[in-house]
């Protein structure tokens, strides 16, 4: 009996088209991810099982774990309409300079007494060092800025602005100071605004899980 | 001397073989999914979400049917400690203490509103009056907001401690 050859096949693979997969993919996912903005204000916010993404322009109360509180104009139409209201209506005498250079923070988390001296002194200064607005019930200054944001929306659609108003606040804060911003915030008619949570899954087996419906407080 | 030469070149010329171009790409392959892999498990999902809150407008009253039955209030104490009662503070109602667990406030709230509903016919009628002390935190309240979403309870109240609070927390706890 005559042996049955059998023709012997490499094993190599053109590996050209899976290194050519490989790295599409890996391209794909650095320019799809989003590179996550520097936090200058290292804040742990909790958690909630809302499923509303926070919009990304914003005006921004951000609450430190010290109880700190800053102010962050995020949408770039009105930012200078709302720190050159603030400045007429505070009385602040601010020259042309000062308030140039008041546009360009990122945040405020100055009362207003020392706000003049840190925009004349040149330096820059770490928000640890920054003493906060200050949001006591005798002395809300957080109320006047929410009165200049609103001034700046006037007219325009005010649940735009709702929308817009959102109040970050790190776990370890104390609850009194979200109930000054609440008042600040209640000063000036606005009754609406979000919270800023990290997203978490709706428990298995809950009533929310139940109903299945979207989460929309 | 010089005819040698040329055939030796002759020869040399003869003999180049010609070189495949293919490299193996295999390490390149897995290079490019280990990278892939890397970037995919370091990479944290940290998509923000946003929680609505409602605050009432003080001048109009509350108009809603509120039976005193149907009301739990929930006091949020520090060091992550809850204290609740059913009904009115000033009719000295039973006092008990709990923790954010989901054992512990989501039983609690999920059996109160069974209870409402089996005594009223809706669940609707369970009112949740969130009430914050001073000493608890902000992460309190989230959670206590968010405890309440997940129970899919429609109303609930965020209020301050009255007179009648503080003294039932002075007589029970300290």
């Amino acid at each position: 009996m005559p042996k049955v050859k059998l023709p012997r096949k490499s094993t190599i693979v053109d590996m050209t088209a899976m290194c050519d997969v490989a790295f599409l993919l890996l391209t794909f996912f650095i320019l799809a991810t989003k590179q996550k903005p520097p936090e200058v204000l290292a804040v742990k916010t909790p958690t909630s099982v809302s499923a509303t993404a926070a919009p990304d322009k914003s005006i921004l109360i951000t609450m430190t774990k010290e109880g700190k509180v800053f102010l962050m104009l995020g949408d770039d139409t009105k930012k200078n309409a709302i720190i050159d209201d603030f400045n007429t209506t505070r009385n602040l005498q601010l020259t042309s300079t000062e308030l140039a250079k008041l546009k360009k923070e990122e945040y405020i988390g100055l009362p207003i007494n020392k706000l003049k001296s840190f925009l004349n002194s040149g330096q820059e200064m770490p928000a640890s060092l920054m003493d906060g607005i200050p949001i006591d019930s005798t002395n809300n200054e957080l109320s006047f800025w929410m009165r200049s944001v609103t001034n700046a929306y006037a007219g325009g659609d005010q649940s735009e602005l709702q929308k817009m108003i959102l109040v970050k606040g790190d776990g370890e804060a104390l609850y009194p100071i979200f109930k000054n911003i609440k008042e600040a915030l209640k000063a000036n008619e606005i009754f609406k605004f979000r919270i800023v949570t990290e997203g978490e899954n709706v428990p298995v087996g809950s009533e929310l899980y139940k109903t299945g419906k979207e989460v929309k407080k | 001397m010089a005819e040698i030469e040329t055939s030796r070149l002759k020869k040399r010329k003869r003999k180049f073989i010609k070189r495949s171009t293919r490299v193996d790409l295999t390490p390149m392959v897995d290079l490019g999914f280990l990278l892939i892999t890397f970037f995919v498990f370091t990479t944290t999902m940290s998509v923000k979400t946003a929680m609505n809150i409602n605050m009432p407008i003080d001048k109009d009253g509350i108009k809603d049917d509120v039976c005193e039955s149907c009301v739990l209030t929930v006091l949020l104490e520090k060091d992550n400690r809850i204290i609740y009662y059913k009904g009115a503070a000033e009719n000295n109602p039973e006092i008990k203490q709990t923790g954010y667990a989901p054992a512990e406030i989501r039983k609690v709230l999920m059996d109160k509103m069974y209870k409402v509903e089996k005594m009223r016919g809706k669940k609707e009628s369970f009112i949740l009056i969130i009430k914050p002390t001073a000493a608890s935190s902000f992460k309190n309240f989230v959670d206590i907001t968010d405890e309440a979403t997940i129970c899919n309870i429609k109303r609930y109240y965020i209020d301050e401690i009255k007179y009648a609070d503080k003294q039932i927390l002075e007589k029970n706890f300290y």
